[in-house]
């Protein structure tokens, strides 16, 4: 079973947990979809990073409670979603990976449709299709029926179906598929303005590291049915491993060569001293710069892009890792038990 | 200097919106979706093709007992007298084709679309549960259905009534009016069972539509084919989805059928219908996984 790390908070203080699951397992026949995850996601945006076939979407139809884990336990928004359903999903929305909508209902009447399956009155489902519709950029739109719409404007009407009935949560799986670089750079500004100014916190599905690094404030990567590394992005990108960023005033020679001996690996770029090491890295660092008396303008852990932080959990590329073992046979991804990458350092693991 | 004219200003945009009021919960998403499908099935707010099948449906089953009505209005009095109407058994056959068009074509689109378009999901993630959804779906299909074998046969009470010939006395117009509705809903109910669960099994609507129009078929030949060349009792004749229902109608209405069979029978092979179309529907949806 996988342990992670700390609540996806950007706050201060900590926050109650949207979102939390312990040990969560979850098989389809023989394949093990989720194989003791344990998730916490916070206030705000939160992306839930994996290659296809990593349990992504079979953890959002647990949190939604459409499915009953089979092992661990389930929180969301403080209720059982296996035995509080109805109470949860009246307070959540979610936006389903798939683009194939009715294509002869007008987006106006399909939101307004899913805002009354919500329990908001006609007249309130009415008005609020409409504005929600034209908070998605829409408005022009939004009697056109969903056949005749493009796929950018159909991931839009999803996410208007999400948050029409203001829900404290938005699920969204995988937001931006099919959309071209410009509606994508949209798309993340609309969720980003969803989760800081509507006040919804958003949990977003993606197999891509850019995005969720440009629009979340925490993320939790799946991987293979585990969840490998999760946390606020600034932990998760400031993480020992990385190493440290330090700036100096004056010539650095003298600590390069002290922390050269020291076995760290250096790297200079634009007057920026970079250390690679373990965690005792930073209190080398420390000891150096007081024995020399240098003095310091910045120094700080060095921020990894998502990339480095899939890398560094033996994630290539973001793609599942193929295993020695035999390939997942429903989803093409590794879901046997012994193929959990390795984790950071720093970071606790696996029993 | 003039003052702005503000007649043709307008908010278009007013933000996003808390919402504090009251929901109306899992009754109200009930509510909802059996109206949207009813809709849905009827073909309103919809292209005028949707529209052509159910109103044809419709109005097939309504004509004759709007005739009927028109004679008895129309004609004199002597003409009226020898003026034979059909009873309310004999009227079923008349709907027969609105039926078909209804179980075939238009159940289908309340089940299968949803599956097709991914809108099965969206439903799931609303407060309705797999159960909700379906009890919703069938109250959909047995609402649409009852339009036209509740809807004409209180039309044939009218001109039964106009004729002189109808129900005497309160006590009897009730047990008629009971019986009228009893028999349109229990044929309602059949039908809405069945059509739900063939459609439950496949996401086209047409295959759908093959597969009810077989199963009738089929199932009645072989029921007749049966009951004529091994000797089997008359009562087998329950378990025609042709024959049965109709003369489980007749039963209701105390007429005699055509065929010996009695009202336990009629109702068992009606009954027995209905569990098999409603555990094959109810089956299928606790085992699809519908978040992909």
């Amino acid at each position: 079973m996988t342990t992670t790390a700390a609540p996806a908070a950007p706050a201060t203080t900590a926050p109650p947990a949207v979102v939390s699951a312990r040990g969560v397992v979850k098989r389809w026949g023989s394949t093990v979809a989720l194989d003791g995850a344990d998730v916490q996601v916070g206030r705000g945006v939160t992306g839930l990073l994996g290659a296809n076939g990593s349990g992504k979407t079979t953890l959002f139809g647990l949190l939604l409670g459409l499915h009953r884990p089979d092992e661990g336990t389930i929180r969301v928004l403080g209720l059982d979603p296996s035995t509080a359903g109805p109470e949860v999903r009246a307070r959540v929305g979610y936006s389903p990976e798939h683009h194939s909508l009715p294509p002869d209902v007008k987006a106006v009447d399909f939101v307004r449709h899913v805002a009354e399956l919500h329990g908001l009155p006609r007249r309130e489902a009415t008005g609020r299709a409409s504005d929600v519709l034209w908070q998605v950029g829409l408005g022009e739109e939004r009697v056109r029926p969903l056949g005749t719409m493009s796929t950018g404007q159909r991931q839009r009407v999803k996410l208007a179906q999400a948050i029409v009935h203001d829900p404290v949560l938005a699920i969204l799986d995988e937001p931006t598929e099919g959309l071209d670089p410009v509606q994508r750079d949209d798309m993340l500004a609309l969720i980003r303005r969803v989760g800081h100014d509507f006040g919804i916190d958003v949990l977003l599905s993606s197999h891509v590291l850019d995005e969720v690094e440009r629009v979340a404030d925490g993320a939790v990567i799946l991987h293979a049915g585990r969840v490998v590394d999760s946390g606020s992005l600034h932990e998760l990108q400031a993480s020992n491993a990385g190493g440290l960023v330090l700036e100096l005033d004056g010539d650095p020679r003298e600590l390069l060569l002290a922390l050269h001996r020291r076995g760290y690996r250096l790297e200079v770029t634009k007057g920026r001293l970079f250390v690679d090491g373990g965690p005792d890295v930073f209190d080398g660092v420390r000891d150096e710069l007081a024995r020399l008396a240098l003095p310091v303008r910045r120094l700080e852990p060095r921020r990894r892009s998502l990339e480095e932080v899939f890398l560094a959990a033996g994630l290539v590329g973001g793609q599942a890792r193929q295993p020695d073992s035999e390939p997942n046979p429903a989803t093409g991804a590794d879901a046997a038990a012994g193929a959990v990458p390795p984790v950071p350092a720093g970071r606790r693991a696996a029993p | 200097m003039t003052a702005p004219s503000t007649s043709g200003a307008r908010i278009i945009d007013r933000g996003y919106r808390r919402y504090e009021g009251e929901r109306t919960g899992r009754g109200g998403a009930i509510g909802t979706l059996w109206r949207q499908s009813v809709q849905r099935a009827m073909g309103l707010r919809r292209s005028t093709w949707a529209k052509i099948l159910p109103f044809a449906a419709v109005l097939i089953s309504y004509v004759p007992a709007v005739v009927f009505i028109g004679q008895v209005a129309l004609l004199p009095d002597e003409q009226l007298e020898v003026l034979e109407l059909p009873t309310y058994g004999d009227y079923f056959p008349f709907i027969q084709a609105a039926l078909t068009l209804i179980v075939a074509f238009i159940a289908p689109e309340v089940l299968c679309t949803d599956r097709r378009t991914g809108m099965l999901g969206i439903y799931l993630a609303s407060p309705l549960t797999r159960d909700s959804y379906l009890v919703a779906k069938a109250a959909a299909v047995l609402t649409v259905l009852s339009m036209v074998t509740v809807g004409p046969p209180l039309l044939m009470l009218i001109a039964y009534v106009l004729q002189g010939v109808g129900p005497d006395g309160p006590a009897e117009v009730a047990l008629t009016l009971i019986r009228i509705v009893g028999a349109g809903l229990v044929l309602g109910v059949l039908y809405t069972a069945v059509s739900l669960g063939v459609s439950s099994l496949t996401d086209r609507k047409s295959f759908a539509t093959a597969a009810m129009l077989l199963l009738t078929l089929v199932s009645s030949i072989f029921v007749g084919v049966l009951v004529e060349t091994t000797g089997l009792p008359d009562g087998f004749q329950a378990l025609s989805l042709l024959a049965g229902p109709f003369l489980l109608v007749k039963l209701i209405h105390g007429e005699v059928p055509p065929v010996d069979i009695s009202l336990p029978a009629a109702l068992g092979g009606t009954a027995l219908w209905t569990l098999a179309g409603a555990v094959v529907c109810r089956v299928r949806y606790q085992v699809l996984q519908v978040t992909r």
